[in-house]
């Protein structure tokens, strides 16, 4: 994750600048009176080294060495290095018509490890973030159940929790490159895409306290934001692995990810996971809303649709490199990627260099879950050679990624959601890596 | 957690086997008939709905699942506020293919039009044609032939409970939940009458609506998936020779790529004006490239030869402000409203300096 800034002085200026907010006020002038005679020497210092100040580097002691930092609390709730300032959400304006209405991809090309920061998970919105406060929430479950009941926040939490590492993906995510390649960039491609620790009380424990009748089949997930989001779900998941969540990486969930309580439907299209949810209703039958009927549902050649196309299928992506992140010379390179499955663990991912001629053996990294992103890895030596990167994931029911050739096969080009195919990045002889398709 | 009843799991495995039969006559990508296919292991939810074949429907299928909820262990926990039915009332606003949910009311397209076009009219286009890139809500192309087809009340929702209800909740997009009963009943006959579904007069109700055939109605059938059998073959896979790349992400220059070239040269903010192919392949190419959406095509002399012909000025203008012509809409700027004018006329001056180059 280093970053490589060039000397520019505005940069070091606003470094400055940001020292100087931290000091009391009093000592903030004379701070920024040496500041900017330093900035000028520093410039001077600079480039040599690659951007970084030659006098922090061996032979001489590092400026951190010779002085303190702010101390506890200055930041009472933590944020990532200024040095990580590149490392956040990003949109394509173009493909909406507001921001109201909008979508933002989590930067995976910065992400370690399977874990999504809180503040980087990707955000879909319909009607914008809503503003709740935990006090006045309120979830109702009612409809064909014996008991219908209001739970405050705090009743809700009351109920035993579990916690669960489970990825939600957008069904859209890549759905822009159905016809052709057009983004440029891994955050794009696949970023719609995010995995947490999510801590909430099952739906199965909720519907048994409130007597869900023999006729309840299916259940309705309701949002509290201006778009009152509804999904229908078969009451199968709804007692299988659905949670009724409120928090996110051992803290209240974000805002942004339906604060205080949303739903997660593991393994699904992220659109059931309803945020800010405020209502469940037990019925006989879907309902058959605007996001099951307009939207998500998927178009295929002779006009006819799919409909609750749930689950998200087996897919992976290398991360590393990417077009974020190009190879800067010849030499060793672990090659790293992200695979996961709606339906189950990630058994096996396989890497290919030459555009699927010829497939080898990666590495699962670390916690290997069901419904989780899963790492991988793949140590190589580039010897500089042009390259189409390829990666493929297969998954405990044996399913294997398919190729974008076989998706269209079946699906055409029309239906948006659900684009699982192999990915190819192309590694030109310079190290830059650019998304293309091949047949 | 509570298990699938074994029965349950039965019935799965044999609908699995008719998946596998049908997507064998159906799905399967040519050159792979007869690959191995393993099994596919029912064992999550996943699998579960995708293994649903054996139902003609999922609504079949999930009513054929019974659990196993204790009624006794209701209220085990004791927490909560008995929901009344007034507190239920003021809540439960979903509505039902079979119109349960609807409240009392009653509409026409003659009392919505002015509605409509008060409170609608300015994103979804007095015809609903949509405006600029708001949703389009009215229309009849066809969904097969190819060239993206525009999915509207008319020609892809299959049941009109789901206009009222989604007009109800979430409209307009500004005011979510500020209408009406009947103004949703008279917007929701507006929208229909604008979709050839039902007439001018025709007064929508609580009684009626659900007794409306929308033309699609018929138009969606389940998740079959999974639908594709890939093998995952080692060596020699395909042959090197036929490969060939058919897409280049940088070719249409779309998307924001400023956070990966910073380490790259970096020209200083303001500097350099923008060059005309740079804006053109940043903002344009994605509709003046192929055509997209009646765009004219970058080269296609016959395409340009009229506009020309209006001069210079006016296309800048055009291209500057929008334009609705006969082919279709050109959004401003391409839609990327950061672009300064300057940008936009050179771009347009590269577009004219490709006419006629082929
Ligand atoms: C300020 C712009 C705006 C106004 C005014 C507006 N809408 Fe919308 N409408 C939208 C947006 C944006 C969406 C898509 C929302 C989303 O998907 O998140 C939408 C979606 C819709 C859809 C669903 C379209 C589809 O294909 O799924 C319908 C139906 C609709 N609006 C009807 C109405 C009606 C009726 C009114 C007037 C009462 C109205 N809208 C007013 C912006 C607007
Ligand atoms: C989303 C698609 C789209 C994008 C992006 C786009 N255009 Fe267009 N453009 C169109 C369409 C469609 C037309 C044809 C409108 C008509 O005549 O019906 C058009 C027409 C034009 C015309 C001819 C106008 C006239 O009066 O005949 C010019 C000039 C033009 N575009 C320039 C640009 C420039 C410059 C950009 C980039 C800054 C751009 N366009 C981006 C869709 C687009």
């Amino acid at each position: 994750m280093t970053r490589h800034y060039n000397s520019e002085t505005a940069r070091l200026l606003g470094v400055i600048a940001d020292e100087a907010n931290k000091l009391p006020v009093s000592d903030r002038r004379d701070f920024l009176r040496k500041g900017v005679a330093m900035a000028g020497t520093a410039i001077a210092a600079a480039t040599a080294s690659g951007g970084a100040l030659a006098s922090n580097l061996p032979p001489n002691i590092p400026a951190s060495n010779r002085s303190l930092g702010p101390g506890v609390v200055t930041n009472p709730y933590g944020q990532p290095s200024r040095f990580e300032g590149d490392v956040v959400r990003r949109t394509v304006p173009w493909l909406t018509a507001n921001k109201i209405s909008s979508i933002s991809f989590s930067p995976l090309q910065e992400l370690s490890g399977i874990i999504t920061p809180n503040g980087l998970v990707f955000e879909r919105y319909h009607a914008g973030v809503p503003t709740i406060d935990p006090s006045e929430h309120r979830l109702m479950i009612h409809g064909l159940v014996e008991r219908p009941i209001v739970l405050t926040m705090d009743e809700l939490m009351r109920f035993p929790s579990t916690s669960l590492i489970r990825f939600i993906e957008c069904p859209a995510n890549g759905g822009m490159e159905w016809r052709g390649a057009q983004m440029e960039a891994l955050q794009f491609t696949h970023g719609m895409l995010s995995c947490c620790e999510w801590t909430g009380v099952p739906l199965s424990t909720l519907l048994q306290e409130v007597g869900a009748k023999p006729q309840g089949k299916w259940v309705l997930a309701e949002g509290a934001d201006g778009a009152a989001m509804s999904r229908s779900i078969p009451i199968e998941k709804a007692l299988d692995d659905t949670l009724v969540v409120f928090a996110q990486n051992g803290e209240a969930l974000r805002p942004e990810q339906g604060y205080p309580v949303r739903l997660l439907n593991p393994g699904w299209e992220g659109n059931t996971s309803i945020k800010w949810l405020r209502r469940i209703e037990v019925g006989d039958k879907p309902w058959f809303h605007r996001e099951e009927t307009s939207k998500y549902t998927d178009l295929m050649p002779d006009g006819k649709a799919r409909k609750f196309t749930w689950v998200q299928e087996t897919n992976s992506v290398i991360t590393s490199p990417c077009p974020e992140k190009p190879l800067r010379g010849r030499g060793r390179y672990e090659l790293e990627g992200l695979a996961w499955s709606g339906r189950g663990r990630i058994k096996r991912v396989d890497v290919s260099f030459d555009g699927g001629v010829s497939w080898q053996q990666a590495r699962l990294k670390g916690l290997v879950l069901p419904k989780a992103l899963t790492r991988f890895s793949f140590e190589w030596s580039w010897k500089g050679n042009p390259a189409l990167l390829q990666s493929r994931a297969i998954d405990e029911t044996d399913y294997v990624q398919p190729t974008l050739t076989q998706l269209r096969q079946v699906r055409g080009v029309e239906s948006i959601y659900h684009k699982n195919a192999i990915h190819t990045w192309k590694l030109a002889a310079d190290g830059t890596v650019t998304n293309v398709q091949i047949d | 957690m509570y298990r699938l009843t074994d029965r349950f799991n039965k019935s799965l495995l044999a609908g699995l086997l008719l998946v596998f039969l049908a997507a064998g006559l159906r799905a399967e990508p040519e050159g792979q008939k007869g690959a191995a296919q393993e099994p596919v292991q029912a064992t999550q939810m996943g699998s579960t709905a995708a293994a649903a074949g054996l139902f003609q429907d999922i609504e079949e299928r999930s009513l054929s699942f019974s659990h196993s909820l204790d009624p006794a262990r209701a209220g085990y926990y004791g927490l909560g506020e008995a929901a009344t039915p007034e507190m239920i009332a003021g809540w439960d606003i979903d509505v039902r293919p079979d119109g349960q949910g609807l409240p009392p009311g009653s509409g026409t397209a003659e009392i919505g039009e002015p509605l409509y076009e008060k409170k609608c009219a300015e994103c979804h286009g007095v015809f609903g044609e949509g405006a600029g890139r708001w949703p389009k809500l009215a229309g009849n192309e066809p969904l097969v032939g190819g060239g993206r087809p525009e999915k509207t009340v008319g020609n892809y929702w299959p049941y009109a409970s789901t206009l009222w209800d989604y007009i109800h909740r979430a409209m307009p997009f500004l005011q979510p939940q500020s209408l009406t009963d009947s103004e949703v009943y008279a917007i929701t006959a507006y929208v229909l009458y604008l979709n050839e579904i039902i007439e001018y007069d025709w007064e929508l109700n609580q009684d009626n609506l659900a007794t409306i055939a929308m033309p699609n109605r018929d138009g969606f059938f389940m998740d079959p998936r999974p639908d594709t059998r890939n093998v995952a073959c080692m060596e020699g896979c395909k042959d090197p020779d036929t490969i060939k790349i058919t897409w280049d992400s940088t070719r249409l220059g779309v998307t924001p790529v400023e956070h990966l070239q910073q380490s790259r040269a970096t020209p200083l903010p303001g500097s350099a004006p923008q060059s005309g192919d740079k804006v053109y392949r940043q903002a344009c190419g994605l509709c003046h490239d192929s055509g997209l959406g009646g765009a004219p095509a970058i080269g296609d002399k016959a395409a340009w030869a009229g506009r020309i012909a209006q001069g210079r000025e006016l296309l800048i203008e055009h291209a500057i402000n929008g334009f609705q012509g006969e082919t279709g809409v050109m959004p401003p700027k391409g839609g990327q409203a950061q672009l300064s004018s300057d940008a936009v006329s050179a771009a347009v001056d590269y577009m004219l300096g490709r006419v006629g180059e082929g």
